[in-house]
């Protein structure tokens, strides 16, 4: 525990100083973040740095964690700003439940929160008499822009499969929700939906697997870019061409796929740009702006090639 | 070399090898009915391109199983291979995107680099696990987030792409339906059979995991046998990088989450005992099979994730209780 907060103590001493010298009165904001290990919240903290330096009117204090469930290092980095009296904290949930009770305690300290990127689930916060407005993109909103691109390219009755995330990961689960509303919409026929865990080898075996067992399949829906590049590379092999594949949160590396068509889209959630958004709302409420409610979406866009 | 042989005596050696031909023959009649059972059960699954998918797919599994044997041999286990395939990954991936280098040297680098992180990685976990005598197991759990942690620090937490063409030819190219990196993976179970069995090295490896004591009493250097078990390990984990990023033309500092799991149930599977000293790597290879004909016919058959999930874990249990039977049988 004392270790615990001591990282955390030591973590943000680190980004303090490569932040700039702060003036007294300006604004604290403490950044809580996911995973580290997670390329979508390294360019999330990338993009906050940079806000926080463009700014310059604010000072940023930015805490992630070793990986995706540690919610007991979030826990204790709130107790941390809590104690330290930060003027706003800007968190994306590790835990949906976990989360509600610390962020009341700082709410009570009379601390601007702002959630972003995973909503804190509404029953926790109605047990815990929390009103607390959510900045983040709408996972399940954004596949279905992927599923309809596919749903277009491919026409009614088409045979598509699903590569779903971690099973109960919330993103996951709002993904495959998406897609299925794509699936629904455009009358596709879906034969099959399988999880690869994020990851880019099982996404290749199991869906080399289930193109063996269904021969006919035209569209795969993949639930992040890593698994799609596992999919196309399976296709390669398979020498399918004729197969469409959307992924989703457009990272670099599949941007030349997009380029020559071996992905047809993939859904870009402005990861670099959601925190320092969502540190512009906290600072806009400091500032006497009036209080957030219910559901602040931020901007999802289908990126595909020509 | 014959100073120090310690090869158990003739009608001993031949009842041994009788006995690990009915171990192997039980995992190879298991496999079999497996194999029986989804060609009736789907009708694919005996396809050529099915063939070629599995043999693809066990792959990587099937190299960091041979390495996780010499370390189970010793009666050791090595939880990091998954992390250390990923700093390999990496730490190469890094390599075969430097500018200013031709396809072939940037190719050369890229795999001396990988596989070279691999080994320095399984040196460290052998070095200290056997000079302070501290169990393996909490050591490469270390190694485990050590490997993981620089993987991702190396490489920002980014995905590394684009590589040489000449390097994604070799990760998918096959030879009568048969995968280039497959016959790899199959070399390296003929090198280590060759060690394991024909070598005084490889039957100290058996020796320490038999009794440690005892090879240690009769004058041989324990320590730098362990260290080379896990430097093994760590170098087939570096050759299991080199193969994926060929394989997915991609590498991932989060690739081979858990990897460490399949590869030591292949082990497992195959009859090798925990506790060490016995077991081989044809059972590692059958092993590796069933993981994959599993993992591959479960789906065919259409089975959901979570059922295929659970089927593959009784599998561990019940080859673990088939082998607390041999080991009974095998004393008395």
């Amino acid at each position: 525990m004392k270790l615990m907060k001591f990282a955390a103590a030591a973590a943000t001493s680190i980004l303090l100083s490569t932040s700039i010298a702060a003036a007294d009165d300006k604004p604290v904001v403490g950044l809580i973040m996911k995973s580290l290990a997670n390329e979508f919240f390294q360019n999330m903290l990338a993009g906050a740095e940079a806000h926080a330096e463009k700014r310059g009117d604010y000072e940023l204090r930015a805490v992630g964690m070793q990986n995706e469930t540690d919610f007991e290092s979030q826990i204790n980095a709130v107790e941390n700003f809590i104690t330290q009296g930060v003027d706003a904290i800007v968190v994306a949930p590790a835990d949906s439940k976990a989360m509600v009770r610390p962020l009341k305690r700082a709410m009570e300290a009379g601390i601007v929160v702002i959630n972003f990127d995973v909503a804190l689930d509404e029953g926790a916060k109605e047990q815990q008499g929390v009103e607390l407005a959510f900045v983040g993109p709408d996972n399940r909103g954004g596949a279905k822009l992927a599923g309809d691109a596919l749903g277009t390219a491919l026409g009614e009755g088409a045979k598509v499969v699903i590569i779903e995330g971690n099973p109960g990961a919330d993103n996951a689960t709002q993904r495959r929700l998406g897609f299925e509303d794509a699936v629904a919409e455009h009358k596709l026929n879906l034969l099959d939906s399988r999880t690869a865990h994020w990851e880019t080898e099982e996404a290749n075996q199991v869906f080399a697997t289930m193109l063996t067992a269904n021969p006919d399949i035209q569209g795969v829906m993949a639930a992040n870019d890593s698994m799609a590049i596992g999919v196309v590379k399976a296709l390669e092999s398979a020498g399918r061409s004729d197969i469409k594949v959307v992924g989703f949160d457009a990272i670099p590396a599949v941007l030349p796929m997009i380029e020559d068509g071996r992905l047809l889209a993939s859904v870009d959630q402005f990861g670099q740009e959601m925190a320092a958004n969502s540190i512009d709302l906290a600072l806009d409420v400091l500032a006497g702006g009036p209080q957030l409610e219910g559901w602040v979406k931020t901007p999802i866009e289908l990126v595909a090639g020509k | 070399m014959s100073a120090v042989d310690t090869t158990p005596q003739s009608p001993e050696k031949t009842r041994m090898s009788i006995r690990s031909v009915i171990n192997n023959a039980g995992i190879g009649i298991a496999l079999l009915l497996m194999i029986l059972f989804f060609s009736v059960a789907s009708e694919h699954f005996l396809s050529a391109n099915n063939i070629t998918n599995i043999l693809t797919q066990i792959t990587i599994n099937l190299v960091l199983a041979v390495g996780m044997t010499f370390v189970i041999l010793i009666g050791g286990i090595d939880l990091s291979v998954g992390s250390v395939m990923a700093f390999a990954a990496v730490v190469a991936g890094k390599a075969i995107t430097l500018p200013g280098l031709g396809a072939t040297e940037l190719i050369i680098l890229a795999v001396l680099a990988g596989v070279l992180a691999g080994m320095v990685c399984g040196i460290l976990n052998g070095v200290v696990s056997a000079y302070w005598s501290l169990p393996s197991f909490i050591i490469t759990l270390g190694m485990l987030n050590i490997a993981r942690g620089a993987a991702l620090q190396i490489s920002g937490a980014q995905t590394i792409y684009s590589f040489p063409f000449a390097f994604e030819e070799f990760g998918s190219m096959l030879i009568y339906g048969v995968p280039v990196v497959f016959l790899v993976a199959l070399a390296l179970v003929v090198i280590a059979w060759f060690v394991l069995n024909r070598t005084v090295f490889g039957r100290l490896i058996y020796g320490i995991g038999n009794n440690e004591e005892a090879v240690r009493l009769a004058g041989h250097p324990v320590f730098w046998y362990k260290v080379a078990a896990f430097s093994i390990c760590g170098l087939t984990a570096g050759i299991a990088a080199i193969i994926y990023m060929a394989r997915l033309n991609i590498s991932s500092p989060i690739a081979g989450i858990g990897f460490e799991l399949n590869a030591i149930a292949a082990v497992i599977i195959g009859g090798t005992s925990l506790s060490g000293g016995r077991g081989s790597v044809i059972g590692t290879l059958l092993g590796a099979f069933i993981i994959g004909v599993l993992a591959n016919g479960l789906i065919l058959i259409g089975l959901s994730d979570f059922v295929r999930q659970m089927i593959t874990g009784l599998v561990i249990v019940i080859a673990v209780i088939l082998d607390h039977y041999r080991a009974k049988y095998s004393a008395s």
